[in-house]
């Protein structure tokens, strides 16, 4: 147990500043008063000659050595215990997942609610882990004197505690691209026990289920993204058409729950086609209320929008939250994500959970990029190899531009826009959709 | 200095001694001093090329949103002014023009080691420029990483940043190839009496930064090689996905660039050490603790660089190590400024504008030198990294202090390579009010990132308006300040009322022989060396 009174990052940070100015003002001070004093004291007019050709003295250069040294290793010495405190995590520290991508952050919570601003609970150290998706990123809130760079491939994390409730800003640090400096969120303290109403409301079925399925393992062998891996995919498994063989016959069936807890309690029975007889039957294995959980995500997942579930449930979460709370505005707001999504409502999260609206407005304004709004099947003037060429945005340029921004980019905007290779051809469709319907 | 025989040829010495005709005369000439001024004016053009750029950035940040310019053309010309001013200007700024024009008379040459590398060298600074300015208007459009070209951004970005990285690869040829010749020309081509305790204390700093040039610039030859691989064959060194790291370039790229803080700021040191003594009539207090303090920098330099990476990720035993290791840098130099102090004790002081240049260097350094003991400090550091504190520090301590080097440097030795004298009081001036633009500006700049703003932004949130306009107050009248020193020196450069040998009394070599120096700089015999450089009463100034 810390039994120690919590010394905020801000204490920890401000320590340092106090005694290092302090020193260094005196410094300061001490130089420029001599420095003035001196030219004063000794001018030329005053004394034509110099009053003595001195040009070395020891003791007095061993003072000036000596005392600098002291004065600098106290300095550092407050600098590094400010620097430990930063990085001792309290254990109390609630432990918040932050993502940051060009140019946007993406904060996930412990029961997986996301937002785009970073809500805390007043007076509870918060501890966020931190990674980027594309390039480095630094996540810095001026208020809590914290700041750790988000690099990709490696987690980092910066923790602090906002004691009093408020709005304050965060900044990506680290110089990111084009939008660098829009890549601006807060950190939204509120009271505890409202924090406690915001996390638990409207508690995210997708993320639960995929709890559950990686608590039992599901996700080792089946995939959520079509990929195929030892098992059929769960992309779309809700209701789909499945051919299964029992008994040397092959059958077609739907999908439905009953299915599907057959099919996970005594796998051996029906086979699905193609696949390996690999499962171990989880009958017993699963307790009852887990079970549920799991046929109800299972079920949940229709259609064939690769990623829909993760991105919906972001997005429909925080579009269901009551508007009186004032808490998260998202911009966009797509249907529940408990309704079988239209692709156009898979295109619309996708754009959301790619961060496209970084820098793509809908509503016709200019941003970094060019507005998505009347974009589809408009002419526009790209730059191929140095050279002009009038398109149509039509899909093969739909394709193109996602995968491969930098080989045509629209006159007048800057050639800012990170590739996105891993945008299947369905999910490149569902944005097709959607695009069609920004008139 | 007793025995040094001079028969100037004519009143304006080595401009009369082109070895080829006209134009050629200068682009073929070996000569160190004219290599010298082909280095001066041109840093000079980039110099004026990259505060014209400055101002606009300051412009744009004039107000929150968009002012004059979009994000991505702030992106490219921030980047712009940083590779023009650090690779253009402060790095070969001092050493390729002051040091080539001065260091071989300081010790008594006739020129440098290896005069046509010398010229060699300069090529290659041209074919970087021009490289570099070639990299804005080909390809992907200006690069727009910044100058430190950080990856995985580098990597990616569709911008032409390969060939600003092939221009800053020959532009480090340039560099080593220049501290080659002059480590070279400082062992062999001293002459006699010239012993290593009486060389100046200009020659002495770059004799310390030419071994920085030649140890540490290679490291960023192979920094943007590789980054240049990167990005043309994917070679994926600093990519996670493929087993790189981009943590290691900013190793790579820093193990250079912190080193270079030194090949900047060294110099400047050295033409401050050389100016005090003597407009104060006095020895330079300390010399021996000056030239073992310089040769400490460079070398405890050289193991510091990690201090710009206390947040990137690295581990914590590394900021420790780091951290300790940059405050033990900061102890030489803080020796230097006490002795600088200690010179003007006791000393009959003048404050003509070499001096007034010197002091202001001896002030902004300091501030800008204390202010990096707050970026050395672990804790300190996290909230002040990558804000416009770090701005308002390094241009402390580059403009601040290299800047303001180089322009006493021009005040105090242009009058000996052109042998004419500008006009003093409007160089007071200029000072002053340069000095106070300067203060407005950065001081602002550093309150600003006390308050959190990141550099780097285009566009900032409102709180930070108001700093932000005063800084952009001040860099008018910083600019204003500029225009008026340079028409005043470069109008008295040319149409100057000529000066004598020794116009402000030096007592080193440079000020026994005529003004403009003659072709060889000396006369018939060597010049021999029978007291140190601020013996001012052997000298026969006192």
């Amino acid at each position: 147990m810390n039994t120690q009174p919590l010394i905020t990052t801000t204490e920890a940070v401000d320590k340092a500043f106090y005694i290092i100015f302090g020193i260094s003002g005196v410094a300061l001070l001490g130089i420029t008063v001599a420095m003035v004093y001196l030219v004063w004291r000794y001018n030329r007019k005053r004394y034509p000659v110099p009053l003595s050709q001195k040009d070395h003295n020891v003791w007095l250069e061993i003072t000036w050595t000596v005392i600098p040294s002291i004065l600098v290793m106290v300095m550092f010495w407050y600098g590094w215990e400010g620097y430990l405190s930063l990085r001792r995590i309290p254990d109390n520290a609630i432990p918040v997942q932050g993502t940051a991508r060009m140019w946007s952050w993406l904060f996930t919570y412990e029961n997986g609610k996301t937002s785009d601003k970073l809500y805390v609970p007043v007076g509870q150290p918060v501890n966020v882990r931190l990674n980027s998706e594309d390039v480095l990123h630094s996540f810095y809130v001026p208020a809590f004197r914290v700041k750790r760079d988000c690099v990709p491939g490696m987690e980092t994390y910066a923790w602090f505690v906002a004691e009093e409730p408020g709005s304050y800003d965060l900044f990506c640090a680290e110089y990111c691209g084009v939008a660098h400096a829009d890549m601006i969120t807060t950190v939204e303290a509120i009271p505890a026990a409202e924090f406690a109403g915001w996390l638990a409301e409207k508690p995210s079925a997708t993320a639960a289920g995929k709890g559950l399925l990686q608590k039992h393992g599901c996700l080792g062998c089946h995939s959520l993204d079509g990929s195929p891996m030892v098992g059929p995919s769960f992309q779309g498994i809700g209701g789909r058409q499945v051919t299964v063989v029992a008994n040397g016959e092959s059958r077609t069936l739907v999908s439905d729950r009953d299915y599907l807890e057959k099919a996970i309690l005594d796998p051996g029975v029906e086979i699905v086609e193609g696949f390996p007889a690999a499962m171990p039957p989880y009958a017993g294995k699963i307790p009852e209320e887990d079970m549920t959980g799991i046929l109800d995500y299972l079920v949940s997942l229709t259609g064939d929008g690769s990623s829909v579930e993760e991105a919906t449930e972001d997005e429909a979460e925080e579009a269901n939250k009551p508007e009186e709370e004032g808490l998260a505005e998202e911009p966009t707001a797509p249907a529940d994500a408990e309704e079988p999504a239209s692709p156009a409502e898979r295109g619309e999260a996708l754009a959301a959970k790619n961060g496209c609206l970084g820098c793509h407005s809908v509503d016709g304004s200019k941003r970094v990029g060019p507005t998505l709004k009347g974009f589809w099947g408009s002419e526009r003037i790209v730059t191929r190899d140095g050279q002009e060429t009038t398109l149509v945005a039509d899909d093969g340029y739909l394709i193109k531009a996602l995968r491969e921004p930098s080989a045509e980019v629209l006159q007048g905007y800057p050639p800012a826009m990170p590739p996105y290779p891993g945008l299947s051809d369905e999910e490149i469709q569902d944005l097709r959709s959607w695009l069609e319907t920004l008139k | 200095m007793s025995d040094v025989r001079t028969t100037p040829t004519s009143d304006r010495g080595f401009f009369d001694e082109g070895q080829y005709p006209g134009i050629f005369a200068w682009l073929l000439s070996t000569d160190h001093k004219r290599i010298g001024l082909l280095y001066f004016w041109c840093i000079i053009a980039f110099f004026c090329v990259g505060a014209t750029l400055g101002l606009l950035l300051r412009l744009e940040l004039f107000a929150p949103g968009e002012t004059i310019m979009s994000a991505q053309t702030y992106n490219a010309t921030f980047t712009l002014h940083g590779v023009i001013m650090i690779f253009l200007f402060i790095i070969p700024g001092i050493p390729a023009a002051f040091g080539n024009l001065i260091m071989p008379i300081q010790i008594g040459a006739r020129d440098v080691a290896f005069p046509k590398l010398n010229l060699f060298s300069w090529y290659l600074y041209i074919t970087g420029a021009i490289l570099a300015v070639t990299s804005l208007f080909t390809g992907g459009g200006p690069p727009d990483t910044g100058w430190t070209f950080y990856v995985p951004f580098s990597a990616q970005t569709s911008t032409n940043v390969s060939l600003a990285a092939v221009a800053v690869f020959i532009l480090g040829f340039s560099s080593i190839l220049t501290g080659l010749n002059f480590v070279t020309t400082i062992h062999r081509l001293r002459t006699e009496g010239m012993t290593w305790m009486r060389i100046p204390l200009f020659t002495w700093s770059l004799y310390a930064t030419a071994w920085i040039q030649i140890l540490a610039t290679p490291v960023i030859g192979i920094t943007v090689a590789l980054l240049f691989a990167e990005r043309v064959i994917g070679t994926g060194l600093f990519d996670p996905a493929q087993g790189g790291d981009p943590i290691m370039f900013q190793h790579l790229f820093w193990i250079y660039s912190h080193p270079a803080v030194y090949i900047m700021i060294l110099p400047g040191m050295g033409v401050v050490s050389d100016i005090i003594p003597v407009f104060s009539r006095k020895p330079c207090f300390g010399y021996k603790a000056i030239v073992v303090s310089s040769l400490a920098i460079a070398f405890a330099g050289s193991l510091v660089w990690a201090h710009h990476m206390y947040t990137s990720g690295m581990s914590d035993m590394a900021v420790l190590v780091f951290s300790f290791l940059t405050f033990i840098v900061a102890i030489p130099s803080a020796i230097k400024v006490f002795n600088w102090l200690a010179t003007l004790y006791e000393g009959s002081i003048l404050l003509d504008p070499p001096l007034l240049y010197a002091l202001s260097f001896i002030l902004l350094f300091t501030i800008g030198g204390l202010t990096g003991l707050v970026l050395g400090a672990a804790a300190a550091d996290v909230h002040v990294h990558d804000t416009y504190f770090v701005v308002g520090h390094f241009h402390f301590v580059m403009f601040g202090g290299t800047g303001m080097a180089f322009f006493a440097a021009m005040h105090y030795w242009l009058p000996k390579i052109y042998g004419r004298m500008y006009d003093k009081t409007i160089a007071t001036v200029a000072w002053a009010i340069m000095v106070i633009g300067f203060l407005i500006l950065y001081i602002s700049m550093k309150i600003v990132g006390m308050q959190g703003m990141p550099r780097r932004y285009y566009d900032y949130v409102p709180e930070f308006t108001s700093l932000n306009q005063l800084a952009t107050v001040g860099s008018w009248i910083l600019a204003v300040g500029l225009v008026l020193m340079f028409a005043n020196i470069f109008r008295g450069i040319f149409k100057g009322d000529p000066v004598g040998d020794n116009p402000w009394g030096g007592a080193s070599l440079e000020w026994q022989i005529p003004s403009p120096p003659p072709m060889e700089n000396f006369g018939e015999e060597d010049p021999v060396v029978t007291h140190g450089p601020y013996d001012f009463t052997k000298a026969g100034i006192l």
